[in-house]
């Protein structure tokens, strides 16, 4: 939920939420349109590319948001999903959507020893522990030539053969936007659910979380099995979209990096954040390219976009644009509320404010025998 | 303080997908007046199977924190453990609670021995704790901090909605009973320390210990609230809870505590009622120095 609120009388404003409904529409009509108005399919392929990193930022969420544990490994997990996907249907002969199923259950089952060996190490280490496994990984299909192909690549027939193009990027745009709403909807459940606001305490404090009764390990392992899932999904939809696959750019910790990027631009504790994050970064990136050619320029544009937001929007450009409408909604609210001598002499035992200093009020009984009020008893 | 749900609207709230009348168990039992929410039976008889351990040792590089420590709490008693610092009384606690684990020696509750269980089972047996340096999660707010507290049972239980009416009435109770509720939707980062204290407690006892341990309640916390803190132990031991409280506060350990046991260097050395402590010649020694 985004700006949580830090009056403790104030409800969130009724025109936050039609702005926030009405946002969320608009960008929505924009997505499922685009396919319509996009000028050419390079511009289309484009928006395919910045769907995938939409899932793909919010599948990583599910870890880096609820538990705070930062993964630069997920890029990994979606080659993985890909060379599955591929090499499924290559060497198995199965059809594309059966060898894509497969390899989603393939990769959520991967994840389970790795999210049992990584989530033992918190902050830096799990870090690097999940840079490690994209090294290894690419070591691994680097290497196993015989088998995936190696450097010279693996080649994923297509799953509509019959269809152009522009017709092919059209249907694949719909699968990826069909994808976001699944992971968008899950992880809002999440989100909602008790699983989930004890994978927020998990952020919080991990070693109070399990004090309080929390069993902290195996909720980390089922949300990052979760996670694993829809990322190697994305990954397998985009071999088969994409139809081409090289080590070097599936198993890259750039991917990764991107990802958190994006999450951490839009928010990463609000539903839409990765979403937000990826339309900006993503189609940063795509611009930067077009413009910039394949040199490193538009890796430095991009740095110096995550620096711009870091410096002005720690909390992401979500948080920070739902600040901005509080403000221009309620104008005459501030942390710090002004009152008059005479406000108080008449508020006197009334309802006590959140900003005092130290004591429960005294008209609270703290000794009451009873937590509830007399009606309530009878 | 109605029980109804008066915070902000949100997606948590708004479900559908969980109807609350239903799955409700018997909210009259496990709410915040009940003598042992959430516990594992029967508010067990006085005395009988109480927290105790046997030998417990941990050393951290040279230093032994923990010496062979034999110790027993009694059960439906308000007890507590005093001694200087560095004695190992929090080092104690955190072999109890399974945070750390001992070199060796056993700890048993309830006739069950939870020495190698791990913290989250510990918790589930019913033994809750706060912290020396009182822990909440900042960024969340006091009612989210209770909620997060509370335990659910089951697999698919974890699925259902977070801010369901039983839970969330359960909680504004505790936060109420502990003081707070007008701080239901303030961050706890924003509260004061005497307020996060509160809030502390008020998700431990979300979770429904039988037994409860605190590590120094009354530290950095002004006179008055220091009467209330004590005043609500009294009550909740009452009630049916057992403490066990490590505090530096000699007025608060000998006014509200039946059984002391006092530590020196890792073990016990002395224990028995408030009175016979006050006066004991060994636990003189051990905070004077002579």
């Amino acid at each position: 939920m985004p700006s949580a609120s830090e009056l403790p009388a104030a409800p969130r404003h009724r025109l936050g939420g039609l702005f926030r409904a009405v946002a969320i529409l608009a960008v929505a009509a924009a997505v499922l349109s685009f396919p319509s108005w996009a000028p050419n399919p390079y511009i289309l392929s484009a928006g395919v590319v910045v769907l995938n990193y939409a899932v793909l930022s919010t599948s990583w969420n599910f870890v880096g948001g609820f538990t705070g544990y930062i993964s630069l490994g997920h890029g990994a997990l979606a080659g993985l999903g890909g060379y599955a996907t591929g090499l499924l249907v290559v060497r198995a002969g199965l059809p594309s959507f059966v060898a894509l199923a497969a390899a989603t259950l393939l990769v959520a089952a991967f994840a389970v020893p790795v999210g049992y060996a990584a989530l033992r190490v918190r902050g830096a280490s799990f870090v690097i522990v999940s840079i490690a496994l994209v090294l290894i990984l690419l070591l691994v299909f680097q290497s196993w030539a015989s088998f995936t192909g190696g450097s010279r690549g693996l080649v994923v027939p297509r799953p509509f053969p019959g269809l152009l193009r522009p017709e092919h990027h059209r249907v694949f745009f719909y699968l990826f936007a069909a994808l976001l709403a699944v992971a968008l909807l899950v992880w809002w459940l999440v989100d909602r659910s008790r699983f989930g606001l004890g994978l927020k305490a998990i952020r919080e404090d991990e070693d109070k979380a399990e004090s309080l009764g929390t069993p902290t390990f195996g909720y980390k392992l089922v949300v990052f099995v979760v996670s694993a899932g829809f990322t190697g999904l994305a990954g397998g939809l985009y071999a088969l979209w994409f139809g081409d696959l090289d080590p070097v750019f599936q198993f890259s910790i750039l991917t990764g990096s991107y990802l958190v990027l994006m999450a951490l631009l839009g928010g990463v504790r609000q539903l839409f954040g990765p979403l937000v994050g990826a339309l900006v970064v993503g189609i940063g990136l795509e611009y930067f390219k077009v413009e910039f050619g394949n040199t490193p320029l538009h890796l430095a544009a991009t740095g110096l976009l995550l620096a711009l937001v870091v410096m002005f929007m720690p909390d992401g450009v979500l948080p920070a644009l739902g600040a901005l409408v509080d403000r221009f909604l309620r104008p005459a609210q501030s942390s710090i509320r002004e009152v008059t001598a005479a406000e108080l002499r008449d508020r006197g035992s009334g309802p006590p404010e959140g900003d005092r200093p130290a004591d429960p009020p005294a008209s609270v009984p703290v000794g009451a025998p009873d937590g509830r009020s007399a009606e309530e008893r009878s | 303080m109605t029980g109804q749900p008066s915070g902000p609207p949100g997606p948590a709230t708004s479900g559908t997908g969980s109807p609350a009348t239903t799955g409700a168990g018997s909210p009259a039992t496990t709410g915040p007046t009940s003598p042992v929410a959430g516990g594992t039976g029967s508010p067990p008889t006085s005395g009988t199977g109480s927290l105790a351990t046997s030998g417990l040792t941990k050393a951290f590089g040279g230093v032994t924190a923990l010496d062979a420590a034999t110790v027993e709490f009694r059960h439906g008693q308000v007890n507590a453990l005093i001694g200087p610092n560095g004695s190992g009384k929090t080092t104690f606690f955190n072999c109890v609670t399974g945070m750390i684990r001992p070199d060796s020696g056993r700890t048993s509750y309830r006739g069950a021995d939870i020495t190698r269980r791990s913290p989250h089972a510990i918790a589930r047996a019913g033994i809750g704790r706060t912290f020396q340096l009182c822990r909440v999660f900042p960024r969340m707010s006091a009612l989210d901090n209770v909620l997060a507290a509370a335990r659910p049972d089951g697999f698919w239980s974890q699925l259902r909605g977070a801010r369901r009416r039983v839970e969330l009435d359960r909680a504004r109770g505790w936060l109420t009973r502990l003081g707070i509720e007008h701080l239901a939707d303030v961050e706890a980062r924003n509260m004061s320390w005497g307020q996060q204290k509160l809030l502390e407690l008020a998700g431990v006892l979300m979770s429904g210990p039988e037994t409860v341990l605190l590590d120094e309640p009354a530290g950095g916390v002004n006179p008055a609230l220091l009467d209330r803190i004590g005043a609500l132990v009294r009550e909740l031991n009452a009630e049916g809870r057992t403490f066990v409280i490590v505090e530096h506060n000699m007025d608060l350990v000998m006014s509200i505590s039946d059984h002391v046991v006092v530590f020196d260097r890792g073990r016990p050395i002395a224990e028995g009622p408030p009175a016979v402590i006050r006066s004991d010649e060994r636990v003189l020694g051990a905070y004077l120095g002579v």
